[in-house]
């Protein structure tokens, strides 16, 4: 089964690397600029994961992944937050908010993956364990 | 009671006592005489009741013209013999008795006057050498002030219970403001609560923290907080205990250090940093990820790989732009450790030239220069520097004369040092730059780059500069330039006071607790605010309006001249010319002035907590409430009025004006007829009938309230 993967942030410079890196690695991408559009994007696309910046334009990164946590239906979505804050009281704030895991920009290719695969098997043995 | 009307009881209770002995004489003959006599004597009265009633009448006459003669030539020049005596050996040594009356009296006001003579010439000796004694310690004393009142940080010292002690000029510029404005309306003034100024649970949390500390025999006993000051400021304040030699403590010094200015920069380096730091975040996860994507995938097409190195150049031109906007930013707000000191440039320039025609032996020629632009720096070692450079140029280009301006380019000040002939190579500058300070005796451990690292300063040279003289050769040392309002106040040199200043007064800590009742406070004791006010008219029901006030502030027995209200008040009406010839205000003068609206809260907090003197109050008062209702602001500070306490201390004397009291007790009229000079002499006078009133056992100012009300004056309604 191909995974969907949203990736929500407003710098294509760092979206096109990942679009194609998430797409050479068989995931099914969309992306979104801004936390308004990336809410339209998950209730269609309905992503399985989402890497998600925090600072977005309009609703930033921490109030989608509020959202995203308070609606039942997208329960199971894993959130990644993808961070240039570094700061640990800035992740400790994510990981609050319910996100599965947080990438600090910058960040290897294989390393993010390798969380992407992890999270996603997980859920896969969680459901099928289920 | 009025000398008049002691002398109608006079004449009214003689008379009486007269015509009782008469009468009296009359009865008694009346009983030894025979039936026939009596009728005889009626008859004889009867028939001569003209002469009998014109003999009454001229008897009463002259028992009248007896009494008066007697209570003006005896009784009335005794009372004020008496009262003249009192001023002399209380308020006035140097005041003399000039009385008319009896030979007898005269000759006793001659005795006491000659008397008096010894008394003031012996108080006078007396006082000299007292004066000599206390004058070396007066000396350390002023000498302590002047430090105080010149150090850079505010100085604030209270008592338990926050009143001020002492403070200087910075504690009431950071506090107040120099336009007397602070963000709470409160002043700073002696015997004022701090409470006014600074939040009171700052406060008692520092002394709790203190006190803790004492008791814990802790080696540090101080503790610090962050307030709020005039315009907005932040004051980093140390509150420090003072202990008597029991350890207990009996009050506090506040410490404070503005500290706006570094808290805007390290906040501002924060938010630098941080936003840098997220910037650079962010380009390196897109060169990362674009790099490692190429490396992962070796066989991507052109179109994918032209995007990614795209992604790279582009991305690696950001990360170049926020690390120089980084640099720019760290440089602006480096933090120097050298103190430096605001100057005007001309200054810097003018020192440097005059100490270069000395050292260098080569003339300075002056051309353009800017005389309004300051910078900021540490001037000796820039002028050394600045000299050594000079001094080098010389030799390297052999300059027997250089041309100097001083001009402003950009935000920055520019010295120009101009010479025409050989130019100085870019690379001989580097080398100079690299080389210690050094010219005559005088050296540093610095190398020209080092002082000029330390002073923000820049160097550069050009053998091409275009001026209205033709082209020259060029060495430019430029700073960056500062506003005028960047420049903090100007440090004036302090200078030892010939009486104690009025900032400071140490018997404050003897005092009772701050709100006694104020009916029972001694005279001597009570804080008094002095006020005047001058108005457009004398008859403030028909509208007459307060055209300025004035006021100043006697605490612990001295008049302190510094703490002073002085404010013109537009009055939103037209000025009789009358009125103008008494004070001198104009309608241009009162143009842009505050209105009464604006004024009277700010006097009401000025005479918050004090006693209220004024001469011929009853006017001032009646000005003050027919604002009431219009301000808001009520006064219902107790009043004493000096009009009526002079009257309660001189009833034999008949004028009681502020010239006639002042010329009686030894006060020199300066500056009348403006409310603050007013207000001042008003003091004066009143700190002089303190001493003659507790002599007539008024001591409290409750007692003086009472006395006062009993006058013929206190009669009078505006």
């Amino acid at each position: 089964m191909t995974h969907k993967i949203l990736i929500v942030d407003d710098e294509p410079n760092i979206v096109v690397p990942l679009q194609f890196l998430m797409e050479q690695n068989g995931f099914q991408v969309t992306v979104a600029a801004s936390g308004e559009e990336s809410l339209e994007a998950i209730s269609k696309f309905q992503p399985d994961l989402i890497l998600l910046d925090i600072m977005l334009p309009g609703i930033d990164g921490y109030e989608v992944c509020e959202i995203v946590r308070l609606n039942p239906e997208w329960r199971d979505t894993k959130i990644i937050f993808l961070t240039a804050m570094g700061r640990d009281v800035d992740i400790a704030k994510g990981m609050v908010l319910g996100a599965d895991d947080y990438i600090t920009k910058p960040f290897s290719n294989k390393e993010i993956i390798a969380k992407i695969k992890n999270l996603l098997n997980n859920n896969n043995n969680d459901e099928n364990g289920q | 009671m009025k000398t008049g009307n002691k002398f109608w009881w006079f004449a009214a209770i003689a008379v009486f006592v007269t015509f009782a002995i008469l009468s009296g004489l009359g009865l008694f003959l009346w009983h030894q005489l025979a039936p026939d006599d009596r009728l005889v004597i009626v008859k004889l009265l009867q028939s001569h009741f003209g002469y009998v009633f014109g003999a009454l009448v001229l008897l009463l006459a002259a028992i009248g013209f007896a009494i008066d003669g007697i209570f003006h030539v005896y009784i009335l020049p005794l009372s004020k013999l008496v009262e003249e005596t009192t001023v002399i050996y209380t308020a006035n040594p140097s005041h003399r008795i000039a009385l008319e009356g009896s030979r007898d009296i005269v000759n006793m006001a001659d005795l006491i006057n000659r008397e008096a003579d010894r008394f003031e010439q012996l108080q006078r000796n007396i006082r000299e050498q007292s004066q000599l004694a206390r004058a070396e310690i007066e000396l350390e004393k002023n000498i302590l002030a002047a430090i105080l009142a010149e150090l850079p940080d505010a100085v604030v010292i209270c008592d338990m219970d926050g009143r001020v002690i002492l403070y200087n000029r910075r504690a009431g510029e950071m506090l107040v403001g120099r336009r007397q404005k602070s963000k709470s309306g409160g002043f700073i003034g002696l015997g004022r609560s701090i409470f006014n100024l600074v939040d009171k649970n700052l406060i008692v949390h520092a002394l709790d923290e203190i006190d803790a500390q004492i008791k814990a025999d802790a080696p540090t006993t101080a503790s610090s907080f962050v307030t709020g000051g005039a315009g907005d400021t932040l004051l980093r304040t140390e509150a420090v205990p003072v202990l008597n030699q029991h350890k207990h403590l009996t009050g506090f010094v506040l410490l404070m250090r503005d500290i706006t200015q570094a808290v805007a920069n390290t906040t501002a380096q924060h938010v630098n940093i941080r936003s840098g730091m997220q910037q650079i975040r962010g380009s390196l996860a897109s060169i990362r990820s674009a790099i490692e994507a190429i490396l992962e995938f070796p066989e991507m097409n052109a179109e994918q790989l032209g995007r990614f190195r795209s992604i790279i150049h582009k991305e690696a031109i950001d990360l170049s732009r926020v690390l120089d906007g980084q640099h720019n930013a760290y440089a602006d707000r480096l933090p120097t450790h050298w103190p430096l000191t605001p100057m005007l440039a001309k200054d810097l320039l003018q020192a440097v030239i005059h100490k270069a025609q000395q050292q260098c032996r080569v003339p300075f020629e002056l051309e353009t220069i800017d005389e309004t632009c300051w910078i900021k720096v540490d001037s000796y070692s820039t002028i050394l520097a600045m000299l050594f450079a000079i001094d080098q140029i010389i030799t390297i280009a052999a300059i027997d004369r250089f041309f100097c301006s001083l001009d402003t380019g950009g935000e920055f000040v520019q010295f120009n040092f101009m010479w025409i002939g050989k130019p100085v190579k870019i690379e001989q500058l580097r080398k100079l730059d690299d080389q210690l300070v050094a010219i005559g005796e005088e050296a540093l451990p610095l190398t020209v780059k080092e002082v000029r690292a330390y002073n923000q300063a820049q160097i550069w040279t050009s053998s091409t500069l275009a001026t209205a003289a033709g082209t020259r050769c060029c060495l430019r040392i430029f700073f960056p330039g500062r506003q005028a309002e960047d420049v903090t106040s100007p440090r004036t040199a302090p200078i030892l006071p010939h009486s104690r200043p009025e900032f400071y007064d140490f018997d404050l800590f003897n005092q009772p607790g701050q709100k006694p009742e104020v009916d029972g406070l001694r005279l001597t004791e009570a804080h008094y605010t002095v006020f005047d006010t001058e108005t457009t008219g004398l008859d403030p029901k028909a509208g007459d309006e307060i055209i300025s006030v004035g006021a100043v502030r006697i605490v612990n027995g001295r008049l302190l001249r510094d703490e002073r209200f002085d404010q013109i008040v537009d009055p939103r009406r037209q000025i009789p010319a009358a009125s103008t010839k008494v004070h001198g205000l104009n309608a241009d003068m009162v143009a842009g002035q505050p209105a009464i609206g604006q004024v009277l809260p700010r006097f009401h907090k000025f005479c918050s907590d004090t006693v209220l003197v004024a001469h011929n109050a009853a006017f001032d008062m009646r000005m003050l409430q027919l604002k009431e209702q219009k301000t808001g602001v009520r006064f219902v500070n107790p009043v004493l009025d000096t009009m009526l306490l002079s009257e309660v201390v001189h009833p034999a004397h008949k004028n009681h004006s502020i010239e006639a009291i002042a010329h009686r007790l030894g006060v020199s009229v300066i500056g009348r007829h403006t409310a603050l000079g007013d207000a001042i002499v008003t003091g004066e006078i009143f700190l002089k009938l303190i001493p003659l009133l507790i002599k007539q056992g008024i001591c409290c100012i409750g007692d003086a309230r009472a006395a006062s009300q009993k006058t013929y004056n206190a009669r009078l309604k505006y």
